[in-house]
């Protein structure tokens, strides 16, 4: 497969250096190209797109409250239609926090009316915009600015693909930075289908994770070949592995980030179970559900 | 034109019907309900094409709608009490936006304790938003309101909320005038276009770094201001498809009356029966009806009231440790030293023309002097 030439995301943006979100965004304007509108809430984005009067992702972009991403992008798309502009791609653009906590109501109004959107998760897994406090997408003993050391996150990240395949939408998938040509397959496969379709994709955040700005796609790849970053898909119903995890590294995943440096031997044991259980419970819908 | 017998809610649903409205993005609350159940029941009758968007709840409800607004539809939506205040946030940002959104809102209590009767405090409540409010007396009123919005909205590039006052007038039933084919002249041409193009890509409500914060704020404020005459003009316009005349302040009674009475909504239908039987009783009365609350009609009321010895306002609304909300803006705006706000009627409690009669001849013979509440006379 060959990545589209077209770069529609412009080179001045505002990202900090090494950001996933950015790329993330790069590649899924690639796949989606430029009839494309974009609905992006308080996050990241806000400010990477640049300020008033600029407008660096090259598609048009509406900015919204924090948690009305689906339910934005879910007017925009109704509008569009009884316009008869039918090949305009409509597509919410959020963080973990817009998503995971406080736009996941609309989310879920959106997916349960199968609103023909895509709605697009860039998880960075805490509140990265406002200075690294916890979400519900933060991992279990990573640190940040709300649950400073001794005090982790004691609790798993919330299971975001899970909770939207409860919803019987027509397309889930999970994706990173680390996988070009995976991540721009799965957009054009979003793009193609009609309904709600939520693409999650993992973007490591050098200063919230605390990595050095070179080691973002290292890290985007030791999460899935750890396994504690499953890239998969649910389509219509069905469950489909795309990448194979060899199930170590975690300590070398975790020793990376800054986050994680107070971990205790007890909390590594944690983690460790927690991704096991899950892997548990997705292998048995990859061979039941497939 | 013909006359049916319609409840407001059966009359803003009419009008919605007629307004070529492309999306409707909406949840229910009681009295709202029957508006956006009839906006449903003519689209599964094919009577009109409109998309209905079920949202789970009223801030997606108004998110929804600034969506489809921005992408160039003409959309409504309808709402009360709790649902407004669930919505506050997205209406600053649909204002903001300058989004040609129209919501009627029926004016509801707020909890607690649960109520479901008539009061204007939830709309009051939102006078900061950016929204144009309009306060209804009638069913007749609810229906022309709703054309004159849209026109009024997608002009200034501002949303309009129309209120009319739950239970009394939501489902009151009364005759009203409906247009036949004829107010498609009016109403047809949509003069919005999409802020969201592909072809040419632009970022709206980007972060604003100080230098630009005020200034956006000082156009949206000036924008604002200009609704009152553009109001008048749309109004002028209207009156040649329907021969009724609506204004930003109305008035009734004596011209040169000594006590004037200000309120809103369906109390004005009241007061005027309290003008009769003061007129009745010897007083010269007048009653100023102010349609328009937001922008606040300054100017008009100031000539209106220019002559007057005393002013009295009825507020079927009350902010706590304040007083009623219409006298506070009246006085904050004229300076009145001759003006005393009486709060009525919350959450429903009946006020009659009696009641208004015996309070303005308490005001006139000195025995009501401070602002007070109409409470436990009956």
């Amino acid at each position: 497969m060959k990545i589209p030439k077209d770069e529609i995301l412009k080179p001045n943006h505002l990202a900090c250096p090494g950001c996933g979100a950015a790329l993330a965004m790069r590649l899924a304007l690639k796949a989606l190209g430029r009839k494309t509108v974009i609905v992006i809430p308080a996050c990241c984005w806000t400010v990477i797109n640049g300020p008033w009067g600029k407008n660096y992702a090259g598609v048009p972009v509406f900015h919204t409250a924090f948690e009305t991403t689906a339910a934005v992008a879910a007017g925009i798309k109704a509008s569009l239609e009884m316009q008869g502009k039918d090949d305009i791609t409509v597509v919410g653009w959020a963080g973990d926090g817009g998503t995971f906590d406080i736009g996941l109501q609309a989310l879920s109004g959106a997916a349960e009316r199968n609103d023909d959107i895509i709605y697009v998760c860039y998880d960075n897994e805490a509140y990265m915009n406002t200075g690294i406090q916890r979400s519900s997408a933060t991992p279990i003993g990573a640190e940040t600015t709300t649950t400073p050391a001794p005090m982790l996150k004691n609790r798993p990240k919330k299971d975001l693909m899970e909770l939207v395949a409860a919803h019987s939408v027509p397309y889930i998938a999970s994706a990173t930075v680390a996988y070009p040509v995976d991540l721009i397959k799965k957009f054009e496969k979003a793009k193609s289908k009609k309904g709600f379709k939520l693409i999650h994709i993992l973007t490591p955040c050098p200063p919230g994770h605390k990595f050095p700005e070179d080691k973002t796609i290292e890290i985007s790849k030791l999460a899935v070949e750890t396994g504690i970053f499953p890239l998969y898909e649910i389509e219509d119903g069905r469950y489909k592995l795309n990448k194979k995890p060899k199930f170590t590294g975690i300590e070398e995943y975790l020793k990376l980030q800054g986050r994680f440096r107070n971990i205790s031997e007890k909390e590594m044991e944690v983690i460790k179970e927690n991704i096991k259980e899950r892997w548990r419970r997705l292998e048995i819908k990859f061979e039941y559900f497939n | 034109m013909k006359s049916l017998v319609l409840g407001g809610n059966d009359a803003v649903a009419y009008a919605v019907k007629q307004s070529y409205v492309d999306v409707v993005s909406a949840y229910p609350i009681t009295p709202q309900t029957s508006i956006v159940e009839k906006i449903a029941s003519f689209i599964a009758a094919g009577e009109i094409n409109t998309r209905f968007i079920r949202v789970e709840s009223e801030h997606s409800a108004m998110a929804a709608a600034m969506g489809a607004s921005a992408a160039g539809s003409r959309v409504f939506t309808a709402t009360s009490s709790q649902g407004l205040l669930l919505m506050h946030e997205v209406l600053h940002w649909a204002a903001g936006a300058g989004l040609p959104i129209v919501m009627a809102n029926a004016n509801r209590a707020v909890a607690p304790p649960w109520s479901i009767w008539a009061e204007q405090t939830d709309s009051l409540s939102q006078r900061d938003t950016g929204w144009i409010q309009l306060y209804a007396s009638n069913s007749q009123e609810v229906y022309d309101l709703v054309f004159i919005s849209f026109k009024l909205a997608e002009e200034v590039k501002n949303p309009v909320m129309i209120c009319l006052d739950s239970f009394l007038l939501t489902h009151t039933k009364e005759p009203v005038a409906v247009f036949e084919g004829e107010i498609d002249g009016f109403i047809k041409e949509k003069k919005w276009k999409a802020l969201l193009d592909v072809d040419n890509p632009e970022a709206f409500g980007a972060l604003a770094f100080p230098k630009d914060y005020m200034p956006i704020k000082i156009q949206q404020f000036e924008r604002m201001k200009k609704a009152t005459a553009v109001f008048e003009k749309i109004a002028n316009e209207f009156k040649n498809f329907s021969n009724r005349q609506h204004s930003v302040i109305e008035e009734y009674g004596d011209e040169n009356a000594e006590v004037v009475l200000i309120t809103m909504g369906s109390l004005a239908e009241t007061s005027q029966l309290a003008i009769d039987k003061l007129k009745e009783e010897g007083i010269k009365a007048k009653l100023v009806k102010i349609k328009m609350f937001r922008p606040f009609p300054k100017d008009e009321l100031k000539e209106s009231l220019k002559n007057a010895k005393n002013v009295i306002v009825f507020d079927r609304n009350v902010s706590m440790g304040k007083g009623g909300i219409v006298k506070d803006e009246l006085v904050g705006a004229l300076g009145l030293s001759n003006c005393i706000g009486i709060v009525c009627g919350l959450g429903g409690y009946d006020v009659d023309e009696d009641d208004l009669v015996k309070a303005t001849k308490d005001v006139l013979s000195g025995k009501i002097k401070e602002d007070t509440f109409l409470w436990g006379e009956k």
